[in-house]
């Protein structure tokens, strides 16, 4: 035994081991920092960061999770968390197995003290924002709509001109554009026909056949090869019958096209009549939508900030998809053999996070989410959350529902319940036709959403009990309406309404409806209805004026040009067939000039050796 | 030309040194252990443990890591194919089951055919490697040293500027 091998085994291990100790939790929290701030699109900070390499215990006071889309809030923080990173998976595979991560000061949407932009690296950039973005989007956008319609100002005395300017009437545009289209397909047609091959082929089979003499052929042998050119020369003209009808295929294909646009010009009518209104700010007086008018401000807006979590659940989930990939085998560095799935892990799983916290309103909230993953493949298990939470005054908060995506189609659910919060000096509505405080109520909100994949199929539930409208402090009525409304509310202490938003037949939906529709519509029949009518009256005959006589010219216009179109497919339809009838002339000629060659020389034979071969 | 120069003094130095034979034959064995298999693979820590704790001679087993790492570089291609045919022996499926699923044998990197292909190949070769360096090593200094000592190439190495440094050097170190 050498003993100054020992120490120098001992002064290396000494020295890894300080290393380790010092440098590691700089070096972590940076990575961890970057890679995570890479992910969000946004910066995500950790203080307080400590790193126990020997039992793998990791440790923060705080962790700032940027919003991308407001980089001066974060999407959710947390105070001290506390975990152990398996040693085993980590060593052998490089994965980051966390079975038990105590997780407080748990806070959703909180306020950055600075900006938490984070400059991606051009490499790390990744795709379009997805379908759930999309309807995020939607419904905002309907919330806003909604939330700018006016009921109480509505008058028929409307500045049809100052409002005009206002609109950006688009349909003569398009149809202006859809007529330059169809003048470029028929110019394009016009050339193929005018120029096809098909029609230099004709001339020339015509030359052919008519350098055919016939008559002045003498040697039978002659004859025979001639016929065999015309026959030649007859499926020519057939192939030329094919290619004629094809190009005429694709051209109706093409034109079938300019059709469907055609179709279009009316829903382009109708768009620009809905601008019209919207700028206009003229309510549409239906049944169906004096709910969202109502409440569709508020309500949808809300849905939609929460629906932007699921947003970014579902981006997460895609984005660390791809982190598993397959691994490459560089050539001599050999081949690893599974014998068992027991390493088979992604790169990082949090089986349970045991989480605690408070809303923005305070309400302590406790709860657990398991299941995170980077590949719900490899887990078999789908993120799991169950969160809820009482304050004080008895105000309830639950928040289950399963991120999915372990099939082939991403699948999120969850269930919302917020009750008994206070209305007291609260609106129910943002809406003109509801402007009054509540001096007393109680509310309760149930949201429900199940999306597989891009069908989505939601609904919310609001529910405003016990309440009573402060009318006191709003004033006198200035108009018949607020009479009528006041009215018709002032009896009433409990409201309840209802979005649903889907997309399950077809295009996205939103629906509001509450048990107060019928009652509004009744006081706005009443008193704005008329002028209310008259009012869209007068933009949907200015925006009628504006498009007069273009869709009529538009298809007239279409028609003519069909029709030279066609003039000239049949002009070439007419002259193949001409030239098929000019080929079987020439052989029927042909056929008879042989016979008579023949029936010729028959009689020379019989007149040299006397036998008469008929 | 100097590395060779090199290689061959601490080779010659080696074999005329007070270590015992198995000492030096210890050091080759250990060094190709190392030589053979993939650097980076646990076991080689071990070894490379074992090479500073016990008596073996450290020069030869940097001079036998040296030549061997070079004979890797041109047979991993094979030690891969020897490596394929022991993890897909279907009478050694249930122990590489088992061992793949002990965590401290999956640490060894068993499992890949460059590791367990050199690996095994190292030691078989061990096997009669060991005694043919103890018994080489003592035919070199029973008959061949003193030959050597005489060639005019090593005379002229002796003279050369680098040789007096080199046992400067040695004499320094002990």
């Amino acid at each position: 035994m050498r003993i100054w091998g020992i120490i120098t085994v001992l002064i290396l291990a000494g020295l890894t081991f300080a290393a380790t100790y010092f440098i590691t939790d700089e070096w972590v929290e940076e990575q961890v920092e970057y890679e995570a701030s890479v992910l969000n699109e946004a910066k995500v900070e950790i203080d307080g960061f400590v790193f126990d390499l020997f039992n793998l215990q990791l440790k923060w006071d705080r962790l700032q999770v940027t919003n991308p889309n407001n980089t001066m809030e974060n999407t959710f923080e947390t105070g001290e968390t506390e975990f152990q990173v398996e040693f085993w998976p980590l060593l052998l595979a490089e994965k980051v197995i966390v079975n038990n991560m105590k997780l407080t000061g748990f806070q959703l949407g909180t306020e950055r003290e600075t900006d938490g932009s984070f400059e991606i690296p051009e490499e790390e950039k990744d795709a379009e924002p997805g379908f759930v973005y999309d309807v995020v989007n939607q419904v905002s956008s309907q919330a806003r709509q909604n939330a700018e319609v006016r009921f109480t100002d509505v008058r028929d005395d409307l500045n049809i001109d100052s409002l005009m300017a206002k609109v950006n009437i688009q349909s003569p545009e398009k149809i202006d554009s859809l007529r330059r289209g169809i003048q470029k397909t028929y110019s394009k047609w016009d050339s193929t026909f005018k120029n096809t091959d098909v029609r230099k082929e004709i001339a020339q089979v015509e030359q052919t056949v008519n350098s055919i003499k016939p008559k002045e052929i003498k040697d039978p042998k002659k004859i025979v090869e001639t016929i065999n050119n015309v026959q030649k020369l007859r499926k020519q003209v057939d192939s030329l019958k094919t290619r004629a009808e094809t190009i005429k295929k694709e051209f109706e294909q093409d034109y079938g096209t300019t059709k469907e646009d055609l179709s279009q010009v009316d829903n382009w009518i109708r768009a620009d009549y809905q601008r019209a209104l919207s700028v206009a700010k003229l309510p549409d007086l239906d049944v169906q939508n004096i709910g969202k008018a109502l409440f569709g401000g508020n309500l949808l807006g809300d849905y939609a900030a929460y629906l932007q979590y699921v947003a970014m659940a579902r981006e997460y989930g895609s984005r660390l998809v791809g982190e598993d990939s397959t691994e490459e085998i560089p050539r001599y560095e050999g081949i690893d053999y599974h014998f068992s799935d027991k390493y088979d892990l992604p790169g990082f799983w949090f089986k349970n996070i045991e989480l605690s916290g408070k809303t923005k309103s305070d309400i302590n909230i406790a709860g657990k989410v398991t299941g995170i993953s980077s590949s719900q493949k490899k887990t078999g298990e789908p993120v799991k959350f169950e969160v809820g939470g009482t304050d004080e005054n008895e105000v309830r908060l639950s928040l289950n529902g399963e991120f999915n995506y372990l099939g082939n189609e991403p699948r999120e659910s969850f269930k919302l319940a917020y009750e008994g919060f206070t209305l007291s000096k609260a609106r129910l509505s943002g809406s003109d036709l509801l402007p009054y405080k509540l001096n007393s109520g109680k509310g309760d909100v149930s949201v429900n959403v199940n999306i597989i994949d891009k069908r989505l199929d939601s609904r919310i539930d609001y529910l405003a009990r016990n309440i009573s409208f402060d009318f006191q402090s709003a004033g006198k009525p200035k108009n018949r309406l607020e009479q009528l409304v006041r009215d018709a509310i002032g009896g009433t202490d409990r409201i309840n309404v209802s979005a649903l938003v889907d997309n399950v037949n077809g295009p996205l939906r939103v629906r509001v409806r509450s048990n107060v529709d019928d009652l509004f519509m009744s006081a706005l029949r009443q008193t704005v209805s008329q002028e209310l009518e008259n009012a869209k009256r007068k933009v949907r005959a200015e925006v009628q004026k504006r498009v007069d006589g273009r869709k009529e010219q538009l298809a007239k216009f279409k028609q003519e040009k069909e029709a030279e179109i066609r003039k000239r497919y049949e002009e070439l339809q007419t002259q193949i067939d001409e030239k098929i009838q000019l080929v079987e002339d020439k052989k029927k000629e042909l056929e008879e000039r042989k016979k008579e060659l023949e029936s010729q020389l028959k009689d020379k034979i019989k007149d040299k050796i006397g036998i008469d071969f008929e | 030309m100097f590395l060779i120069m090199r290689y061959i003094a601490k080779l010659l130095k080696a074999l005329a040194s007070e270590a015992s034979p198995a000492q030096i034959a210890g050091g080759v064995i250990l060094g190709m252990i190392i030589g053979l298999t993939p650097l980076s693979s646990p076991h080689n820590l071990i070894i490379l443990i074992l090479i500073l704790i016990f008596r073996v001679n450290f020069g030869m087993a940097i001079l036998s890591f040296t030549i061997f790492s070079g004979i890797a570089y041109l047979a991993d291609p094979l030690f891969h194919s020897f490596g394929m045919y022991l993890l897909e022996l279907e009478s050694m499926q249930e122990t590489w089951t088992n061992m793949y699923n002990n965590e401290w044998w999956a640490f060894t990197n068993f499992y890949n055919t460059v590791v367990i292909g050199s690996f095994v190949s190292s030691i078989i070769a061990a096997i009669p490697l060991f005694p043919l360096t103890m018994y080489g090593v003592v035919q070199y200094r029973e008959h061949i040293h003193a030959k050597v000592q005489k060639w005019k190439i090593v005379q002229a190495f002796k003279t050369t500027k680098f040789y007096t440094i080199y046992q400067t050097v040695s004499r320094v170190r002990g």
